[in-house]
């Protein structure tokens, strides 16, 4: 796509993300889309181009170096498994997805020529023509099969394999002609498909090491946990783009490393740096930071069948001495939106506004502890480093106690293995959830009776039934109002307490243009690579 | 000699392939008793009880621990160091290249910090008391207390950041001229040479001091001999055990322990290489670094044992 | 004999007063430790400061920290963990590592190879996976802290000391001692251990820097001190990103670890004659 701006500046910021908010053209497109079946194709292109009027001329060549935060041996090409930030990213630069959700939130198409629907269960996709993989060979609905049915063998392991098990069925057409079945009605599947685990690979690949893709770039070397280095494709399919001849990425795990690799001039690109180091990159001549809030937040979670979350009074009374200004303030110095103890983010368009977060108020706290007898008992709340700032929100929470009498035992535990130790099992625990595109997608996975990561235990046949309700639903607008009430009813009910939405800010050097921040993540949703340019 | 010698060594080839062997058993019941396995680590927020099953079967995880860990010790012992659960490369594929990198950061550590150390022990040792003993003393302590990263992260952010003389980053892969070769290796040898020179110079201070106090030595002196020739030519050679396992005890974590540096520098060694396969419960991958870990550290100490005795006639 | 008696007792005059400097700031850091609670100006857990890596002010003396704690009742507090916990560790590890390693060298044979041999074993367990170990089985307290501190350094001060008293054995009074029909535990006491107190010292001094810089290092395992306190070695870590503007909240804490450390070797190697050596 042509996705391109002058750099990124505060004032644009605020601009993308009234405009997220709003969700005017997501709300009109998915109107066209549910009353007639409309593809996305035309209209989509057309806002794509309407953003970047102002944009600036790119430069061709160079050779971009840029460093994510989190690398392993566990590094991987295979799309379906990809977990770490520098999977997303490689994956980017090597595959492309059926669609993509742009700036402003809104899903366009990439291989994908349309994607479209009448009854939001039996979907018809039609690919590109002219596609080609880094090996010659052509795309064609097969590798479409073979992409999206993998996810369902559980061999596979795929990270989205609770996703893609509403898919029942994927059938190949004509080579060009892709028919999906799903179980129940979904009119979020455009969305559902723009994200990074639904990638097209080749049909029947079994070594993924290769990287043999359709992407803006050829695998050149790959080291799991060392560095990978990609070159332009020249037979892209898309008109512009890639700019850059060649792009190394690896991670430097250690925050001050990452930062002081970017202002020495040895990378173009320091991926998620901590609220702290913004000071000293500020202080420096020649650099920008770009912020992201999409969604990603870390939460306080109370299991309601456990001492002491099974008095209502203690989720009560936490929920109300959660200091989420200084949450806001403090801890992320300003990087971080205000939330209100719900999953679905203010970049949402089913986002409920009339919903006030909680004020913090430690004397009606202390009320409801007292009213749960629980003054004067050590509470444990366990954190960890793995659930980012989870350690610093429960001092926070421990010294707001302190003052009312309420005392908490805060165990800080290993990153090693915590969320298969600790979280969800933890009586009163922290847990970290990346943002998810859609909030059926949320609320499956959390909070229904049968969800498999319920970090509270949750149990309510209201909920359920209401999901079920919302998902099938061609209307959107009683989509939302439904979707409304089950914000409130988390935020009333569940054991979650949801401070704040985190932001993702990266740092880069002043000659790397083109980058803009987008809904999926931090890097431009990780997909950096194929807009960005490097000015002389 | 030489035949006192080689037995010596047989004898202590022997132990340590025993020592090797109780180290793996170790390492293997310390893997086994951490919480969760590959699979369920690998899925981390995803692991659903179905998801884990199927990666499990697809890892062929399914057979016990024990099992597993038999496979691979009778790898080992043919000269197969397995394959990696978390992404089926050899894990001789993966340490191959990071092996090379840390021995060399390592060896060139070694070149730089042992001569240092000793000469500032030995002279330190020489002048006992005097205003040079005590700057080294102070100096060596100061020096050792300022934890390893800040040491790594100060030194990146006034030669890199500030004055732009050196790479803040360090791979080894891209070193293609002598010149880049003292670019990229400076700060990481000076970091690590903080860390291990304060012991080898205490240490050796120490035992070299000791041994002026033996009557001998006080013999030498009464006779008239300086107090630096009595020291080099008297106390030295008898202040060799203890000096040569200070050293390799110091350099023992030049192996294995180097974790910091090559994270702040991005340094691909082994170290990282164990981390991450403790993180992903990699047991093949495991079980290789720590045979690597415990194979140098073996080699220092049997070393610093034959020089110990060597030195020292009575020990024959 | 007489010659280096006079030297010593004159340079042993002429520096009891550095060991005096390093004795009154392990003195003075003790005292902190113990009177910490009462005299810290503000909650170490609560966020005072607007502003972050704050600089010294008459409001807050040491500055403030990453989330605008402030940073003198952080150390002062700090004093506690990292002072006692290290004590407390170096102690265990250096009296049963020169025990053990004095016990190996007179006895030697078979007693010897199997001790050495399995502490060399235990050396080469990869620390953090032995910390991981210990936290799953029987997870954190100070207590558990201390005994894997002390466990984890046991190792090199047996090494150490084996060696130095291996080669005290072959000394002809130990020969001497023998025929005479002493215990071991006679020679070990009168005559080898009189005659490894110098080194063994220096190296319980070493031990010590290691353990103080180590304790931080466990933390992250969650081994460590828990919040809201912190150990110095911690202090410095969470803070490491004030470096770049010479923040008094990575600096400080840092200067605290080298004031303590530096003092207590300064110390052993300032003792007075008759504890450092067997002439005197």
């Amino acid at each position: 796509m042509n996705d391109r701006t002058l750099n990124w500046t505060p004032s644009d910021d605020a601009m993308v993300e009234n405009a997220i908010r709003r969700g005017a053209t997501r709300r009109e497109l998915l109107h066209m889309l549910l009353a007639g079946g409309v593809a996305l194709t035309a209209s989509g292109a057309i806002l794509g181009r309407a953003t970047s009027a102002h944009a600036a001329t790119p430069k061709s060549g160079g050779h971009l170096k840029a460093a994510g935060w989190s690398a392993s041996t566990a590094d991987t090409l295979d799309p379906a498994k990809a977990s770490l930030s520098t999977d997303y990213v490689r994956c980017c630069a090597l595959y492309n997805r059926l669609t993509f959700l742009d700036k402003s939130g809104v899903t366009q198409m990439e291989l994908a020529e349309s994607v479209e629907s009448s009854d939001a269960k039996l979907w018809t996709v039609k690919l590109r023509s002219g596609v080609t993989f880094h090996d010659g060979k052509t795309l064609s609905s097969q590798d479409v099969v073979f992409s999206l049915m993998r996810h369902l063998d559980p061999d596979v392991g795929s990270k989205v394999n609770s996703i893609a098990k509403q898919i029942t069925g994927v059938k190949a057409v004509d080579p060009l002609t892709v028919e999906i079945t799903l179980a129940n009605p979904n009119a979020d599947l455009p969305t559902i498909l723009s994200m990074h685990h639904f990638m097209i690979v080749q049909d029947g690949t079994t070594d993924f090491s290769k990287g043999i893709g359709t992407g803006a770039f050829k695998l050149e070397s790959f080291e799991p946990g060392v560095k990978s280095v990609a070159v332009k494709n020249p037979n892209y399919f898309k008109s512009q783009g890639p700019y850059i001849d060649s792009f190394e990425y690896f991670a430097i795990s250690d925050d001050n490393a990452r930062v002081n690799a970017l202002l020495s001039g040895d990378i173009h690109l320091a991926a998620s740096i901590k609220p702290r180091s913004m000071k000293l990159v500020e202080s420096q001549p020649g650099f920008v930071l770009s912020q992201t809030t999409s969604g990603n937040y870390t939460n306080l979670n109370m299991r309601l069948d456990m001492e002491p979350g099974n008095k209502a009074d203690f989720v009560t009374g936490m929920k109300h001495l959660i200091n989420r200004e200084q949450i806001q303030k403090s801890v992320m110095r300003g990087l971080a939106e205000l939330a209100n103890d719900q999953p679905v983010s203010p970049a949402s368009i089913y986002y409920n506004a009339e919903l006030k977060p909680k004020v913090f108020d430690p004397e009606k706290a202390k009320f409801h502890f007292e009213k749960a007898g629980l003054i004067g008992q050590s509470i444990p709340v366990v954190a960890s480093d793995a659930a980012t700032s989870s350690v610093d929100m429960a001092t926070l929470v421990q010294q707001a106690g302190a003052e009312i009498g309420m005392a908490f035992d805060v165990q800080r535990v290993p990153s090693d293995g915590y969320w298969s130790n600790y979280w969800l099992k933890a009586p009163v625990h922290f847990g970290n959830i990346n943002p998810r595109p859609t909030p059926d997608i949320l609320f499956s996975l959390l909070y229904s009776s049968d969800a498999p990561w319920n970090e509270s235990q949750y149990k309510s046949k209201k909920f359920d039934g209401m999901l079920v309700e919302a998902r099938g639903l061609l209307d959107q607008a009683k989509r939302k109002a439904i979707y409304d009430e089950m914000q409130v009813m988390i935020s009333e009910e569940a054991g979650t307490v949801i401070p704040v939405f985190l932001s993702n800010v990266d740092a880069l050097s002043g000659n790397l243009k083109g980058l803009e921040a987008n809904p999926l993540g931090g890097q431009m949703g990780y997909a950096f690579a194929e807009y960005v340019w490097l000015d002389a | 000699m030489s035949t006192y010698v080689l037995n010596l060594i047989a004898v202590r080839l022997l132990i340590a392939a025993l020592t090797l062997l109780i180290v793996s058993f170790a390492v293997f019941f310390a893997t086994a008793m951490l919480p969760g396995d590959t699979a369920t680590i690998l899925l981390g927020q995803a692991a659903t009880p179905e998801a884990v099953a199927g990666l499990r079967t697809a890892m062929h995880l399914d057979d016990p621990a024990y099992l597993r860990f038999l496979r691979w010790l009778g790898g080992f012992l043919s000269g197969d160091l397995g394959t990696s659960y978390v992404n089926n490369v050899a894990v001789a594929d993966l340490i191959g290249g990071r092996f090379i990198n840390t021995m060399r950061l390592a060896g060139i550590t070694t070149l730089f910090s042992v001569p240092l150390a000793l000469t500032l022990g030995i002279t330190a040792a020489m002048f006992r008391g005097s205003l040079y003993d005590r700057a080294v003393t102070i100096l060596t302590i100061g020096v050792i207390s300022i934890p390893e990263f800040m040491v790594a992260t100060s030194a990146v952010l006034v030669f890199s950041v500030y004055l732009k003389w050196l790479p803040a980053l360090s791979f080894a892969n891209d070193v293609t001229s002598v010149w880049q070769m003292l670019q990229v290796y400076a700060m990481p040898v000076i970091s690590l040479t903080f860390v291990v020179a304060a012991q080898m110079i205490r240490m050796t201070r120490a035992a070299v001091i000791d041994t002026i106090n033996t009557p001998y030595v006080e013999t030498a002196l009464l006779k008239g001999a300086s107090r630096p020739r009595m020291v080099l030519r008297h106390a030295l050679p008898n202040a060799v055990g203890p000096i040569v396992n200070a050293v390799a005890l110091s350099l023992s974590y030049l192996v294995g322990g180097v974790i910091i540096v090559e994270t702040i520098f991005n340094y691909p060694g082994i170290a990282k290489l164990m981390v991450d396969g403790v993180a992903t419960r990699d047991l093949p991958l495991i079980q290789s670094c720590a045979m690597i870990f415990c194979i140098g550290y073996l080699s220092l100490i049997t070393l610093a044992d034959i020089i110990a005795i060597l030195a020292n006639p009575r020990l024959r | 004999m007489t010659q280096s008696a006079t030297l010593s007792q004159k340079f042993g005059y002429r520096f009891s007063w550095v060991g005096m400097i390093g004795l009154s700031i392990m003195l003075f850091w003790g005292i902190i430790a113990l009177i910490a609670p009462h005299i810290i100006p503000h909650p170490v857990g609560e966020i005072v400061d607007e502003d972050y890596f704050g600089a010294i002010s008459s409001r807050f003396w040491l500055g403030s920290d990453y989330l605008g704690r402030d940073m003198l009742s952080r150390i002062l507090m700090g004093a506690r963990y990292t002072v006692g916990i290290s004590l407390a560790a170096v102690s265990i590890a250096c009296f049963c590592g020169v025990v053990l390693g004095m016990t190996a060298a007179v006895v030697g044979g078979w007693l010897d190879a199997a001790l050495s041999r399995f502490l060399d074993a235990m050396n080469s367990i990869p620390g953090k996976l032995s910390g991981l170990v210990v936290v799953a089985a029987v997870g954190s307290s100070i207590t558990v802290l201390i005994v894997t501190l002390a466990v984890i350094y046991t190792p090199g001060a047996y090494r150490f000391a084996r060696a130095l008293a291996v080669n005290i054995n072959t000394m002809d009074y130990i020969t001497v001692a023998r025929t005479r029909g002493e215990g071991i535990f006679y020679i070990i006491r009168s005559e080898i251990l009189p005659n490894i107190t110098g080194p063994v010292l220096a190296d319980l001094g070493l031990r010590f820097v290691f353990i103080v810089l180590l304790l931080s290092g466990l933390s992250f395992l969650g081994l460590g001190v828990q919040p809201p306190y912190a150990d110095w070695g911690a202090l410095v870590h969470e803070n490491v990103g004030g470096l770049p503007f010479g923040a008094p909240a990575v600096i400080v804490p840092s200067l605290a670890i080298a004031s303590l450390t530096i003092s207590v070797n300064l110390l052993i190697d300032n003792l007075p004659q008759k504890i450092r050596d067997r002439n005197a």
